[in-house]
């Protein structure tokens, strides 16, 4: 586990790491669980309302959509919609469009992210506070005002229809560095200090002693990085002629009848299917925003 | 005034551009083909497939593809004509234009005024283009000083939906109101044989109530504009806007964000709503409904829906092409084929008349009424659908006077300052 | 772009002052090593922020100073015209106080919620995982789907609010209609859709925390909130300030809740907020200088509040 000899923060490491498996919450009175539970029923009610009716409509039938009053269960439960979306899409393409521009922008975000937050955590340097407002400021320019203008120099470069396109004017990544750099500021004053006095290079320091304290707050900057992008319209939109590049939410956009009726059906299956895949990520990575903690720590 | 040159900006403020890549490419438009000397091989159509008509229109490109041997791209250019708008904007800034692209009867007019769609007239005559062909105002609609930057394709008009049962119980013939005085008489016996069931149900004003009260307007002698002027204030205007207030405040139409699912889930006796809900409402609606043209007098009806146009800044052999194509997607046979998959009008005369659309009709009567009230359908006024913003701003105003109960004379005359301001800054400069 | 030292207890010259930077007992030859490190880890981020984040920035700031059509390829200088247009206009002034009771609101019930939300499932609970992952799958969902899902929760007809005021003998508000209650709708939908994100920082910072001090705390057998505003309270402070900024940004610039569930209406103006202006004037006006007019303002209305923020928050962070 080691290269560097002293290691102190071995000493915190176990008993911070001990948080996930015995929590002090545990010895909580049982009037206060009583009372967590009741707080979980009531999120669980106002949360998951709406999302009963996005799923509960992808399986109605037509008619049975709108009408007054409400009904909560499909009568009769309808797949169709969910073939809609298999037929009528090339959704296959479509799929493998959004895993790869997801997939890329993630690793690439989430990686110059904490390299920037490093740097600007712990390296010293002058205009250091100008290039963190620098970073920071990015993230006051909405879109509407970014896309004309990088679809000019884009296309100009020929990287229209690409994932190049697509991915490269995506990249930079503002809310991750400040989210990472923040996390880093946090951290414990004495374990840092006392890698810098094993002249550690900093390399070694970001991945053996920083790195293996911020799973949870990493963890939490890939997920809704990944969101992010896996949700990405008006860019993917203004890019992709085609389902070679283009990603799910721009294939979908299909389904939408803006001149008539929209057939919410196949819309809302579309949009279930699109959600499913990540949220599978989600219950995966949420596990170890707190295994992950003990581990590296351990291992660190 | 220094004119600056919004390409300049790009080059100035661009790191790596060339400023002959950026050149290059205000003439040429797509950089892809800009290298091509021969005969055109392929050709790109930007759409949003109104009417969930993307199988129709791949069906349609295929066969094109089949005949001349030029192949046709497909693209999803957003979902809605704004986010197509949205698009070929983006493209103008330069990028590679399409061949064919979808505009709505607000949106072309102000690709024509600024040159990024182009005239077709003469084009017309170089692809022996039938004209005379197409149902004439659909066609009209997108001349300006006398020349025609679009044809018609995906096209729709407002259509007077009613509830037969309910219409039955209230005592009334099986049709619809013919005039908007005879709908008030109507109304209360509607309301009281159908309690708790608004007589009429409209769609807002951010859901485009100004389209469907350009009609009525009409029907009481007004107009939003005469041209460029605007006759909002006329006295004809002001007794439409009271008419619509008054019957909104007798509770006689209810103004709402989803009219077409409250129609259709039995919840409004009646609703005006675009033609292209017809095949929607069909499927939805659990009971018998009927259509109807919409009150007069005489039947105020404006057209809508969108054409398809061709940009200005591709090469003329792109463009004769793009013309094949368009003159393809809207000969008879074909008009058939779109319209009935997706309910929007023929936007010919032959394809009318044909056996197979009279079949077809046989077994849909409402669709009949939808075509044959194409006879008195008119343009739309400049105001709504050529001032930029114009339906917007329209259906703010009609918003207040129904939902806010503002006074509608003060509320027009508003509405004529800002169109009057609108025209004379961001348009009459350009004329 | 302001100059101004936004920071100033965070020590800018590498040679001087006490320091939190913990390097200074590093022979001077590691400075440049740092220099060398930290531009390899900092360059490629900045140059894509630089390029597609500030080129089009700059653009748009010029653009400001013009009368531009969108679809047009020239614009025409008009100096500070549309700024004179935007700050003397009644709509502005609308635009302004939506974007602002919109953002206030949702900034304080995201955040109140979600730290609640992180409280709760950091506890070992029954069905934990499965409740965390319903926090979270709002924030997943597309904007047209969730216009279309909470039409069935404000719908004046279909409605589940209207549903349950009926029975309780109630009249619903008129919630796409009244302009006040439109806010409100979009707020709490906005709300509904990112709760997930400040739950996620919040529970990331929950487990981050020192748990030997939770555990101080059990033994002195201090009352629950008492442990919550000694103990958890300062060791949530960073995660609270750096959510209070990003929030702020994010539900400022706010449209496809809006475009997708009123398009700015009703009575025109109801629910438009600075971005929605944007995009109105920009694509449906056409008039896209004055639609980088607005976006230009709100540059700068950010980056003051941003600024006030960051100094409020690296003060926190000396004490």
């Amino acid at each position: 586990m080691t290269t560097v000899a002293p290691r102190p923060e071995t000493d915190a490491a176990p008993r911070r790491g001990t948080h996930a498996d015995t929590a002090p919450h545990q010895r909580t009175s049982p009037l206060s669980r009583v009372g967590g539970y009741l707080g979980l029923l009531l999120v669980v009610v106002l949360v998951a309302l709406p999302l009963y009716w996005i799923l509960v409509t992808a399986l109605k039938e037509r008619p049975d959509i709108y009408t007054v009053p409400v009904t909560w269960l499909p009568d009769p439960f309808t797949s169709d919609n969910f073939q809609a979306v298999g037929t009528g899409v090339s959704f296959t393409d479509y799929l493998r469009n959004s895993i790869i521009i997801t997939t890329v922008l993630t690793v690439v975000e989430v990686t110059l992210g904490v390299l920037s937050a490093f740097a600007l955590s712990f390296l010293r340097f002058p205009g250091r506070t100008l290039v963190l407002l620098f970073v920071i400021a990015s993230l006051m320019v909405p879109n509407q005002v970014t896309v004309i203008s990088n679809y000019a120099l884009v296309a100009q470069l020929g990287w229209r229809n690409t994932f190049t396109g697509i991915i490269v004017p995506l990249a930079g990544v503002a809310f991750g560095t400040f989210l990472m750099r923040n996390h880093f500021l946090s951290l414990p004053k004495e374990i840092i200090e006392a890698a810098e006095m094993d002249a550690t290079g900093p390399v070694k320091m970001l991945w053996r002693v920083v790195l293996p304290m911020s799973w949870p707050t990493l963890i939490a900057f890939t997920l809704i990085t990944i969101v992010n992008e896996w949700n990405q319209y008006l860019w993917p939109l203004l890019m992709a002629d085609d389902s070679s590049t283009a990603p799910l939410p721009v294939g979908l956009a299909q389904l939408q009848d803006t001149a008539g009726l929209t057939n919410w059906g196949p819309v809302m299956a579309g949009t279930v299917i699109t959600m499913l895949p990540i949220l599978v990520i989600f219950l995966l990575l949420q596990r170890h925003m707190i295994k992950g903690l003990t581990a590296g720590a351990v291992k660190g | 005034m220094t004119e600056l040159d919004r390409r300049r900006f790009l080059q100035l403020t661009g790191i790596t551009l060339t400023a002959a890549g950026l050149a290059a490419c205000a003439g040429t438009g797509s950089s892809e083909d800009a290298g091509e000397d021969g005969p055109v091989e392929s050709l790109t159509m930007w759409s949003n497939h109104p009417g969930e008509s993307k199988p129709v229109e791949t069906e349609l490109l295929d066969a094109f593809t089949a005949e001349t041997g030029i192949a046709v791209k497909l693209v999803t250019a957003g979902a809605t004509y704004e986010e197509v708008a949205q698009k070929f904007n983006a493209a103008l800034s330069g990028g590679e234009l399409p061949d064919l692209v979808v505009a709505s009867d607000v949106t072309w007019f102000n690709f024509a005024l600024n040159e990024a769609i182009t005239p077709m007239n003469d084009l017309w005559s170089a692809a022996d283009l039938d004209v005379d062909g197409y149902v004439e105002s659909l066609v009209s609609d997108y001349e300006f000083d006398g020349k025609n930057y679009a044809l018609p394709y995906a096209r729709s008009t407002p259509l007077f939906y009613y509830n037969k049962q309910m219409w039955a119980a209230a005592g009334l013939p099986d049709r619809g109101p013919e005039t908007w005085a005879e709908f008030a008489e109507w109304a209360p016996r509607l309301a009281s044989a159908n309690p708790g069931i608004p007589p009429l149900a409209l769609p807002d004003g951010s859901n485009y109530l100004d389209w469907h009260f350009q009609g009525m307007i009409w029907t009481f002698g007004g107009a939003y504009s005469d041209e460029w002027t605007p006759t909002f204030t006329s006295p004809e205007s002001l007794e439409a806007g009271q008419y619509l207030q008054d019957q909104f405040k007798q509770g006689h139409l209810a103004i709402n964000n989803d009219p077409n699912s409250v129609f259709g889930a039995g919840q409004a006796a009646s609703l005006l709503q675009s033609t292209g809900s017809l095949g929607g409402l069909s499927e939805t609606a659990g009971f018998d409904f009927g259509t109807a043209f919409l009150p007069g007098p005489p039947p105020g009806c404006p057209t809508g829906g969108a054409g398809l146009a061709i940009p200005q800044r591709i090469s003329d052999e792109r463009k004769e092409k793009a013309m094949e194509l368009l003159a393809f997607l809207t000969n008879t046979e074909n008009t058939i084929t779109f319209t009935q998959a997706t309910g929007y009008m023929p936007v010919r005369k032959d394809a009318v008349d044909d056996p197979a659309t009279q079949t077809f009709l046989e077994e849909r009567p409402n669709a009949r009424t939808a075509l044959e009230q194409l006879d008195v359908t008119q343009s739309q006024d400049y105001a709504r659908v050529f001032l930029p913003g114009g339906g917007a701003r329209i259906g703010a105003a009609l918003d207040r006077i129904t939902i806010g109960g503002e006074d509608v004379q003060t509320v027009f005359g508003e509405l004529e300052e800002e169109s009057t301001t609108v025209f004379e800054r961001d348009i009459e400069p350009k004329l | 772009m302001s100059a101004a030292p936004v920071t100033a207890p965070v020590p800018v010259p590498p040679s001087e002052g006490p320091t939190r930077v913990r390097r200074s007992a590093n022979p001077p030859g590691n400075r440049r090593r740092d220099l060398l490190i930290a531009a390899a880890f900092l360059v490629p981020n900045l140059v894509l922020l630089a390029v597609f984040t500030y080129r089009p920035l700059l653009d748009n700031i010029r653009l400001s100073f013009t009368s531009w059509n969108i679809s047009s390829p020239t614009a025409s200088f008009i100096g500070f015209d549309n700024y004179v247009e935007w700050f003397t206009s009644d709509s502005s002034r609308q635009v302004l106080w939506n974007t602002v009771v919109f953002t206030g609101s949702a900034v304080i019930g995201t955040m109140v919620l979600g730290l609640v939300l992180a409280l709760l499932l950091d506890q070992k609970l029954f069905g934990r995982n499965a409740v965390r992952s319903l926090v979270f799958a709002p924030f997943v969902l597309a904007g047209a789907a969730v216009g279309v899902a909470f039409q069935f929760v404000f719908d004046p007809t279909f409605g589940l609010v209207q549903d349950l005021l009926a029975r309780m003998g109630i009249d619903a508000p008129q919630f796409y209609q009244d302009p006040d209650w439109a806010l409100f709708m979009v707020t709490v939908t906005y709300i509904w859709k990112n709760l997930g994100y400040t739950f996620v920082i919040y529970l990331a910072a929950l487990q981050a925390r020192r748990v030997e001090l939770d555990e101080a705390a059990e033994i002195d057998a201090a009352s629950t909130w008492t442990k919550f505003r000694q103990v958890t309270w300062p060791q949530l402070r960073p995660a609270t300030f750096f959510l209070l900024i990003t929030v702020l940004l994010n539900s400022f610039q706010v449209f496809d809740v809006i475009s997708v569930m009123t398009r700015g209406g009703p009575l025109g103006n109801g629910t438009t907020t600075m971005v929605y202006q944007i995009y109105q004037e920009t694509f449906v006006n056409q008039r896209a200088g004055y639609g980088a007019t607005v976006a230009t303002i709100m540059f700068l209305a950010l980056l003051v509040i941003t600024l006030v923020q960051v100094r409020v928050m690296e003060r926190g962070r000396e004490s």
